[in-house]
């Protein structure tokens, strides 16, 4: 049976057998040395469980050796008991100062050190599983760390490249997720007529469960518009989609629209969605929200939803974003909400990619100091031709 | 945060919302809202909204899966006394048609 290993310290050469005696009949494995450079020689062939060191010894006294111990990342853990003469509270704390673990006054009774040993090996023992804790619980963290931030390369993956062009739209975005992934997704689709199919949309709730059903919703919305040009049937087709395959309280709201080409109108949905705003070419200074009442995707299969249509001319401008941008409360309780937000749009600088750039520092240091809460995303689109 | 309180008035349980309902906060309302529908099958549901400053997305859906809960036990369930500002996010998700809203607690009881 082995129950650990002692290393004993002492001068005296009976104490150090009267010890290694003791120990070895209760089933401990020993290691001697007669003094603290000795014992860290010892120490270098295998490492003792504990360690009881006598305090006055020529060479390296114990309380040199007991601080060289405690001293040493790779050995600090080792359970040190100084073993001292003197037998006064003083002493005692100067030896518990020095790190020692516990101390032993001399003389003693070899039952008394039996004791302390057994009580000693008990705390090695809940420490060792501590430790054995802690290590699986740090893998696990490690692991799902670097799990996450692969999905979270994945999931921006499954936004467009920016800034891109599809059809007549040139569009540019912002995106940050709170939790480094999470519920937000937009997309810029080709239509077969030439067109572009328009989609954002805001899954409820955070993190993995709302990315994995934003990967949904942009999968639905990718078959819905090969199935027909009119958005309303494509959320009808998506909110099914949803209704059908996520749990209760699971939702998303979005704002879908189709450009047609050659025809200077919007037609969209809004799907429980915070308005979008135009941005006319010839008015820049007067956005015009895109809004409308309209149920969140996946609420109820039956849901109806209504179609509506803006002028959208070439040169125009769309501003899309998700409710994380809007929705922040300052300390004074004020949000800087739609109508905020739509007061940006109105002098925004002609690069896109500046505009896009511009709102987000405005909304953050209206914000400021508190940061974003929820994810956020910002898509602005051109209207370049057609 | 949130205050929720929970009452019986004859058939009908009452619960009484106060403050932000966020995700921070929905586990907290989702298991007083299933202990009262489970425990009370209330005939009528009446959540009471009106000290509520702001609800979010995980706010609305934990609503409509009450509105599922108490329907499954053909039970009804009435919103009431929605603030400003709740009024504008339930009309902008045109959820001011899913549910049945009234303008106070006395008329949530009363309404058929």
């Amino acid at each position: 049976m082995n129950k650990g290993l002692v290393l004993v310290v002492d001068d005296e050469a009976p104490i150090r057998d009267i010890l290694s005696f003791y120990l070895k009949r209760a089933g401990y494995q020993v290691m001697l040395a007669e003094n603290g450079r000795r014992a860290l020689e010892e120490m270098a062939k295998s490492s003792p469980d504990l360690i009881i060191s006598d305090l006055r010894m020529p060479e390296m006294p114990g309380d040199e050796f007991c601080q060289t111990i405690k001293g040493d990342p790779a050995t600090r853990d080792i359970y040190f008991v100084l073993v001292s003469a003197m037998d006064g509270s003083a002493s005692r704390i100067g030896g518990l100062n020095l790190g020692a673990d516990d101390m032993i006054a001399k003389p003693f009774h070899a039952q008394e050190v039996m004791a302390k040993v057994a009580s000693a090996f008990r705390i090695i023992g809940m420490q060792k599983e501590i430790k054995r804790q802690n290590l699986t619980l740090t893998r696990f963290q490690e692991r799902m760390t670097a799990e996450l931030s692969l999905a979270a390369k994945l999931q921006s993956g499954l936004l467009p490249e920016a800034p891109g062009e599809v059809a007549c739209l040139r569009y540019h975005h912002r995106y940050l997720p709170a939790e480094g992934i999470g519920g937000d997704i937009y997309s810029v689709l080709p239509l077969a007529n030439g067109g572009a199919a328009i989609m954002i949309a805001d899954v409820s709730g955070h993190g993995v469960t709302a990315a994995l059903i934003s990967a949904m919703v942009k999968t639905s919305f990718g078959n819905q518009i090969h199935l027909s040009d009119s958005p309303r049937a494509w959320a009808e087709g998506m909110n099914r989609d949803l209704a059908r395959s996520t749990l209760e309280e699971q939702f998303a709201t979005a704002f879908l629209a189709c450009v047609d080409p050659g025809n200077h109108r919007i037609r969209y949905v809004v799907a429980g969605h915070e308005p979008a705003f135009r941005i006319p070419a010839a008015s820049p200074g007067k956005p015009e929200a895109l809004g409308g009442r309209g149920f969140m995707l996946g609420l109820d299969e039956s849901l109806p939803f209504e179609e509506l249509s803006a002028p959208f001319e070439p040169g125009d401008r769309l501003i899309l974003y998700t409710d994380g941008l809007v929705e922040v409360e300052r300390e004074d309780r004020k949000y800087l909400g739609n109508d905020g937000l739509m007061g940006y749009c109105a002098e925004l600088p002609r690069d896109g990619e500046e505009a896009v750039a511009q709102i987000l520092e405005q909304a953050r240091a209206f914000h400021s100091p508190n940061p974003f809460v929820d994810d956020v995303t910002l898509v602005l689109l051109d209207r370049v031709g057609c | 945060m949130l205050n929720i309180q929970t009452r019986q008035e004859g058939t009908a349980s009452v619960v009484t919302i106060q403050g932000k309902v966020n995700f921070e906060v929905t586990a907290q309302l989702r298991d007083v809202i299933r202990d009262t529908v489970t425990t009370q099958l209330p005939k009528l549901l009446v959540i009471n909204l009106e000290g509520v400053s702001f609800i979010d997305s995980s706010g609305l859906g934990l609503l409509v899966a009450a509105r599922n809960s108490v329907d499954k036990n053909a039970g009804k369930l009435h919103l009431c006394g929605l603030p400003p500002q709740v009024k504008k996010t339930f009309d902008q998700t045109n959820l001011t048609n899913y549910f049945s809203i009234f303008a106070t607690e006395q008329d949530a009881l009363r309404g058929a």
